[in-house]
């Protein structure tokens, strides 16, 4: 069968205003959003995109039928936000992706950092994802191969993901490496005691047979 | 003129005409005179207390309970002792009323020639094994009897010895006469067995509660440690059927493996067909049709319990990795895999611990069986999480958090053998 792989990005900005808003207590200014991995426009074979942000929010599911597929707010509290992403295939079923909405360093409740918040500089909260489409029908492989692009300058992301890519497969195998040998060593070792299990065994059932047991001795 | 009273039925005498006086001949007075008072007269020996409830005054008539024969009844609570002479005891014979048909013994009796001929022992003189055998004859070989019967004037001695006298006597006899049958039956009377089972009895019987409670004690953990021992024998039968049914189901997907992993994988394979040679996680299969997410594709199955998770995350963050990582399709693979083999290493690490286990509790029964020597376990295999070599560097297996174990000696196997020969030599000599 055939396999078409579609790589994104999803996850959040988040700003300080620097101080406490007095009216409703807000302290950011946040972004959630999902974006192509590449430079596409996902709206061919995305039909739309479900936020799904907390309860005290109004219009607490937000959609988005175009990109950019994002929804901005401002709140003082962390959640977790429900993405639903669907597709102009009817036949297929839509994925959910469930992101974290992060605003601070550290968590709340812990002493801030000794370095005070850069207000200039957002925080990022992103993460890689891939929407693995197996045998798709022929309606929505025409539209999953025929993408344009979304821009016609610069994309990029915050975090570069290639790297992160290169490091993880780099430590992955490492520490497969490293496991294997352990596992080697492990099997000599469970061999080795088997044999001298069957060894004291036998030591026990020879001194068995020479000692008499003696029980008139009994008290 | 008693019988024209009765006619009459006239007031009669309350007392009666016999008493002991006219019995012993002595010279009675006239009876007493008749009482004026009609109505029932207070039985002699009866309380008044009694009588009071029984009758009233106002109530003469009917008494309120059958009158029992009262006439010898409350006379006298003393004792109406013969004034006759003492007499002396008699030794008397007397006819033994048991049955006729009690079970009688046929014993074997011996001649003079038989006796210096065959018969003669240290510690049994003709007198004794005389006596013994008429004793025996006359109790039909009921030997607690015989054995209190036997005279005091002779050496004392214990039934097992009288007993084993006899049947010695007595097979000696059947031999010698050459006796077939159910008549020549050899007896084969262990006196040193009956001694110390009689011994062990005793012993039995003289125990104090309390070493009778630390024996049921003793007893019941006995059975506890045989409980948790087939558990864990179970449960280490079943891991490894897990592994060896695993076996086949994971050479299967390796085609599509780089290179690099196909080697170190078939070196994995290679290795002698154990019940452990097997895998760790079985990961769902990918959806035939549809759409999915990678990280979908990541996530640890259900059948992976609880410790597993937690020895696999444990494991992760000592290896610098994250717990979710990238979800790339080649991440994907390779962390998926090193899953897996955690929790072999994880599977393995348990049965090595329950074998290095069974050593110490072999160990330890061949120290109680044979004081002087001890098996050593090879050094190798000491898990030792405390105190390590600085050579070799720690193994990422000592990280799981497993049952801590105790300590063993290490000393080389050779020693112990060597050992086990000199010993045995030592004992075929004495």
């Amino acid at each position: 069968g055939l396999t078409i792989v579609k790589p994104l990005v999803y996850g959040n900005v988040a700003r300080y205003f620097g101080k406490k808003r007095e009216e409703d207590g807000h302290t950011h200014e946040w972004t959630v959003y999902v974006k192509p991995y590449n430079n596409e426009d996902m709206s061919t074979y995305v039909k739309k995109i479900h936020f799904k942000l907390h309860e005290s929010y109004a219009n607490q599911n937000r959609v988005l039928t175009k990109p950019p597929y994002e929804v901005t707010e401002t709140g003082w509290g962390e959640f977790e936000i429900v993405i639903k992403i669907f597709f102009h295939d009817p036949n297929e079923r839509p994925v959910t992706i469930y992101h974290i909405l992060k605003l601070f360093q550290s968590p709340p409740g812990t002493t801030p950092a000794a370095v005070p918040n850069d207000f200039k500089k957002p925080l990022v909260s992103e993460f890689y994802e891939e929407l693995i489409f197996q045998d798709p029908s022929a309606m929505m492989r025409q539209l999953l191969t025929n993408t344009r692009q979304l821009t016609l300058g610069e994309y990029k992301h915050d975090t570069d993901f290639e790297e992160k890519k290169e490091k993880t497969l780099k430590n992955l195998l490492i520490a497969k490496e490293k496991i294997a040998n352990e596992i080697l060593d492990l099997r000599e070792k469970i061999k080795l005691a088997k044999d001298t299990i069957t060894k004291f065994k036998d030591e026990i059932n020879k001194s068995q047979a020479d000692v008499p047991v003696d029980v008139s001795g009994l008290s | 003129m008693a019988d024209v009273r009765d006619i009459l039925e006239l007031e009669r005498s309350p007392t009666p005409e016999v008493s002991k006086e006219v019995i012993l001949g002595l010279r009675k007075e006239a009876p007493k005179k008749k009482k004026e008072k009609e109505g029932m007269r207070r039985p002699e020996g009866m309380h008044r207390e009694l009588y009071a409830l029984l009758y009233s005054d106002s109530n003469k008539d009917l008494p309120p309970l059958l009158p029992s024969d009262s006439g010898q009844g409350y006379k006298s609570v003393k004792a109406k002792l013969g004034m006759k002479r003492v007499r002396p005891w008699k030794w008397m014979p007397f006819t033994n009323l048991a049955r006729k048909d009690n079970a009688k013994v046929e014993l074997l009796s011996y001649s003079d020639a038989e006796y210096s001929e065959h018969l003669l022992c240290d510690g049994w003189t003709r007198i004794e094994t005389d006596t013994l055998f008429e004793l025996c004859h006359r109790f039909d070989l009921r030997w607690p009897v015989i054995h209190d019967r036997w005279p005091s004037h002779l050496t004392t001695r214990k039934m097992e010895d009288l007993k084993e006298r006899y049947y010695s006597v007595t097979n000696i006899l059947k031999k010698v006469n050459n006796l077939t049958g159910p008549e020549g039956k050899i007896v084969n009377y262990d006196a040193d067995h009956e001694r110390r089972r009689k011994q062990q009895l005793l012993k039995l019987w003289d125990r104090t509660p309390k070493q009778i409670e630390e024996e049921q004690q003793l007893l019941c953990e006995l059975r506890k440690i045989e409980a948790r021992k087939k558990e864990r024998e179970k449960k280490t039968q079943d891991l490894q059927k897990l592994i060896s049914a695993d076996a086949d189901a994971r050479k299967i997907p390796k085609t599509t493996k780089k290179k690099i992993q196909q080697t170190k994988i078939a070196k994995l394979d290679a290795q002698p067909p154990s019940l452990e040679s097997c895998t760790g996680i079985k990961f769902p299969d990918v959806k035939s049709s549809g759409v999915s997410l990678r990280s979908q594709r990541m996530k640890l199955p259900a059948s992976v319990g609880q410790k597993k998770v937690k020895a696999i995350e444990q494991l992760l963050t000592e290896l610098n990795l994250e717990t979710n990582p990238m979800a790339v399709e080649e991440v994907c693979q390779h962390f998926n895999d090193l899953r897996s083999d955690l929790v072999l290493m994880y599977d393995l690490r348990t049965i090595l611990i329950n074998y290095v286990f069974d050593l110490q509790t072999l160990k330890h029964q061949f120290f109680a069986i044979i004081i002087f020597q001890v098996l050593e376990i090879p050094e190798s295999l000491t898990i030792n999480p405390g105190e390590e070599s600085p050579s070799r560097p720690r193994a990422i297996s000592e990280m799981i958090d497993a049952v801590a174990t105790p300590t063993t000696p290490n000393r080389k196997r050779k020693a112990a053998l060597e050992q086990s020969n000199v010993l045995k030599k030592i004992k075929a000599r004495t």
